[in-house]
C-alpha cells in the first residue's frame, strides 16, 4: 500500500515555519561540512554559522550551527533546501526579501532572522568561493 | 506587588479563569495586584488571535495599563497563528520573555 503523501500524515513537505523548524531542528545538531562560514552574532545575541559542501563546484548540501530560536532555523533551513544544487554563484543571490517572502507566516517582530540567516549562508560562501579561486589552501 | 502569569495549561485556564476572572478584576481595576505580564502557551494562544472576543479585551487592558502580552512562539508556528494575532503582540521563547519583562520585573511569576 502506498504512504499518504498529504500533510494529514505529515509526510509532504511543507515550507511554513514549524515543518522547516523540524527539519532545520535536526540539521542543527549535524557535524559541520568542510566549508565553514564565520560565527555571526545579531543584537538579540542570537548566532548563526553556516557550513557547505561542495561538489563540482555546486552546493551538494548545507549544514548550520546556529541559536535555537524557531524563526532562525526555519530561514536557514529553508536557505539549505533553497541552495542545494546550486552553485555558489547562483546561491549567492538569495536574498533577505525572498526569504521573508517565501514564509509569510513569521511573525512580523521576527523577521529579521532572516537578515542573520542570510548574512551567516553569505559568510560561508565566502569562504567555499576563497578556496575555489586558489585563495586559501 | 508585581506579578506575571504564565497559562501553561488548557481546559478552563484561559475560558474561566482569564476571562471570567482575571480580566474583569482588571478591567474594573480590583484584581488586587500590578499584573505586568501574561505569556501563553499551547492551545492558549488562541486567545491572543485577532477577533477573539476575551484576546480584544485583554489587548485593550494591556494597551492603557502597559501589560505585556506574548504568545510562545513554537506554539503560535504549531498552530499557523504566528501571524494572526493581536496588532503588535509579540511571539518569543524564555530569552524574550525575560528581556521583554526586564525593565518592569514582577515580584511573582504564577503559572496556571
Amino acid at each position: 500500500m502506498d504512504s499518504c503523501e498529504g500533510a494529514c500524515c505529515g509526510n509532504a513537505p511543507r515550507r511554513v515555519v514549524s515543518d522547516l523548524f523540524d527539519r532545520g531542528y535536526r540539521r542543527n545538531r549535524l557535524d559541520p561540512f568542510p566549508f565553514e562560514g564565520a560565527e555571526l552574532r545579531d543584537t538579540n545575541d542570537l548566532t548563526a554559522r553556516f557550513s557547505l559542501d561542495l561538489e563540482n563546484g555546486a552546493i551538494e548540501s548545507a549544514r548550520f550551527r546556529i541559536s535555537t530560536c524557531i524563526t532562525l532555523i526555519a530561514y536557514c533551513e529553508l536557505i539549505t533546501e533553497l541552495a542545494a544544487g546550486k552553485t555558489v554563484r547562483e546561491a549567492a543571490a538569495l536574498s533577505e526579501e525572498e526569504l521573508v517572502a517565501a514564509l509569510p507566516d513569521v511573525h512580523p517582530m521576527k523577521r529579521d532572522r532572516a537578515s542573520l540567516a542570510i548574512n551567516a549562508f553569505r559568510a560561508a560562501l565566502a569562504a567555499a568561493s576563497r578556496f575555489e579561486t586558489g585563495e586559501v589552501a | 506587588m508585581k506579578v506575571a502569569y504564565i497559562f501553561a495549561t488548557s481546559r478552563h485556564t484561559v475560558s474561566y479563569v482569564l476571562a471570567k476572572m482575571i480580566l474583569p478584576q482588571l478591567e474594573e481595576n480590583r484584581h488586587g495586584v500590578n499584573v505586568v505580564g501574561m505569556f501563553f502557551f499551547e492551545d492558549n494562544n488562541y486567545v491572543l488571535m485577532k477577533g477573539n472576543p476575551t484576546g480584544e479585551r485583554l489587548h485593550k487592558v494591556a494597551k492603557k495599563s502597559g501589560m505585556l502580552l506574548m504568545g510562545c512562539d513554537q506554539c503560535c508556528y504549531e498552530r499557523d497563528i504566528a501571524d494572526k494575532l493581536l496588532e503588535g503582540v509579540p511571539i518569543g521563547c524564555f530569552p524574550d520573555l525575560y528581556k521583554a519583562l526586564s525593565g518592569n520585573m514582577p515580584d511573582q511569576v504564577i503559572t496556571l
